[in-house]
Parts: C-alpha cells; sequence; structure tokens
C-alpha cells in the first residue's frame, strides 16, 4: 500500500512540484516566475524550496543574467518519480483503495 | 492519512497548478509575438502611408518576415523551454487563414481602405478564438483593437487613416504583448 510523501504533501510544496512537473524533464522555472505561479511571498517560497532540495526533489541554480542574479528551481528524476507516486496514491484514495 | 475528500482537493490544486503553468508558457511566447508583429504591423502602415503604390508588396513583405519571424521564436522558445511551438502545422494554419483573408477580399472586390479594415479584424477574430481556450487576454487585445479598427473606419477618412492603423493596430499589439508578459 502506497503512502503520502510527507515531503510533498505540504500545500505550498505540492504547487511547486506540480508546476515543475508540468514541464519537460531538465526544464525548470525561474523563482519569480514560481512565484507568480503559486502566490507564495519569497521568504515562504524560499523556505519550501529549500525543503524540497534537501530531500533531492529539485534542485536550484544561481546565476546572473546580465547583472540581474537569477534563481532557476528544476524538478530532479527523483522529485518527478516522487510526486507521481504521491498522484497515484490520492488517485487511490479517491478510488476508495486506502482508508 | 487524508480522506478522499482532501485528495480531491489535492488534486485539484494539482490540476490548477498545471493550468497556470501551461496559460503562463502560452502567454510567454504570445507577447514576444505580439510584440514582433506589432512593430511589423506598425512598419507596414507607416510605410503604406508613406509609399501607397507599394502598398501590396510591403504587405506581402510584412507576412514574410512575420512568417520567418515566428520560426525563429519558435527555435528560441525551444531552447528555453524544450517545447515546440511552431511547426508545419502552424505554418499550414498560418497560410489557410491568409488565403482565406485574400479570397474574401478578391472576391469581396474590397477597396483598399476596406482591406486595411478587413485584415486586422480578420486576423484579432483569431486572437479572440484563441482567447476562449487560452485566456482572455487574448479577447479583451482583440476586442479592443477591432473596436478601434472599426472607429477609425468610420471616423478618419483618407490617407491619415493608415497611421492610425499604425498606431492602434501596431500600437496595439505591441501594448497587448507587453500586458501579456507581465500577466
Amino acid at each position: 500500500m502506497a503512502e503520502l510523501d510527507d515531503i510533498i504533501h505540504q500545500p505550498l510544496r505540492l504547487k511547486i512540484m506540480a508546476a515543475l512537473n508540468a514541464l519537460p524533464a531538465e526544464v525548470g522555472l525561474e523563482f519569480a516566475r514560481l512565484k507568480k505561479l503559486t502566490g507564495a511571498t519569497d521568504g515562504n517560497l524560499g523556505a519550501h524550496i529549500e525543503t524540497l532540495a534537501k530531500a533531492g526533489y529539485v534542485s536550484v541554480e544561481k546565476a546572473f543574467v546580465g547583472k540581474k542574479p537569477q534563481t532557476t528551481v528544476t524538478a530532479t528524476a527523483a522529485g518527478r518519480g516522487a510526486f507521481a507516486r504521491h498522484v497515484a496514491t490520492l488517485q487511490e484514495i479517491i478510488a476508495g483503495k486506502q482508508i | 492519512m487524508i480522506d478522499s475528500k482532501q485528495a480531491t482537493n489535492a488534486l485539484a490544486d494539482i490540476d490548477d497548478t498545471v493550468r497556470r503553468v501551461r496559460q503562463s508558457l502560452i502567454y510567454q511566447l504570445s507577447s514576444l509575438i505580439m510584440l514582433m508583429c506589432g512593430a511589423l504591423v506598425f512598419a507596414g502602415n507607416v510605410l503604406s502611408w508613406l509609399w501607397p503604390r507599394y502598398g501590396l508588396y510591403i504587405w506581402i513583405g510584412v507576412y514574410v518576415f512575420a512568417t520567418l519571424g515566428l520560426f525563429a521564436l519558435s527555435a528560441y522558445n525551444y531552447a528555453q523551454s524544450r517545447i515546440r511551438t511552431f511547426d508545419h502545422r502552424y505554418l499550414l494554419t498560418f497560410l489557410l487563414i491568409i488565403a482565406f483573408g485574400i479570397f474574401c477580399c478578391v472576391f469581396g472586390q474590397f477597396t483598399p481602405r476596406q482591406q486595411t479594415t478587413f485584415w486586422p479584424v480578420y486576423i484579432m477574430l483569431f486572437y479572440m478564438l484563441a482567447g476562449v481556450w487560452f485566456g482572455t487576454a487574448f479577447i479583451v487585445i482583440g476586442a479592443a483593437i477591432i473596436a478601434l479598427t472599426l472607429i477609425g473606419y468610420i471616423y478618419i477618412p483618407g490617407m491619415p487613416f493608415l497611421l492610425w492603423m499604425a498606431v492602434v493596430n501596431g500600437g496595439g499589439l505591441f501594448v497587448g504583448g507587453l500586458w501579456m508578459r507581465r500577466s
């Protein structure tokens, strides 16, 4: 019986993983765009990305575009797998296979 | 463990986020296309005002540059997001839209002034149709440009109508592209 992933299940982290999984593999989202898509504040988003990064679910790349710093967040293969399992578990719960 | 209602809500959140990401990607590319088309249409109208005799060649040039630009933006977008957006199917769709527009102009025996009005209204119709599927920004931009085009057609006589169209159509697409970029 599959279990929900506690790291992904937190609402904002779920949104972050959903957004990153909507993109092709190895394509990431800029921090500012992710902030707009999830409706989170800078601090909140940063903290949850750090949690996901510590779990190995996302990679964070910091670079300079011109003179502006740019942070890009990308779902790792492990993160994509964990997200897929999490979604499958949610679907099982809805189908009544788990209590 | 959570119950099925909470699981349903979580899946709804995921669907909503995925929808927002896709809309954001569409807006990102569309804004670039609108900025390019805005600049080309502005140039087309101003050049037609300066050299009205060469209007046909000017607009053929505008459409050729627009098609090449779409391929270039598609290649740029693919390099950024690994999502292919403008391939031979889109090119065929684009050419069919243009062909039907030419068919209407020829069989309707439109005057140059009527053609200047017809093309933006016709193209904006497709923007508005796109808006039904991809986001209200397309509908707002399309409706605004159609309304301003018709106002110019009714109230601005003679050649200055081309300058009005340069501002309304070219400028409208440009401003719309910038607005979409921020959405």
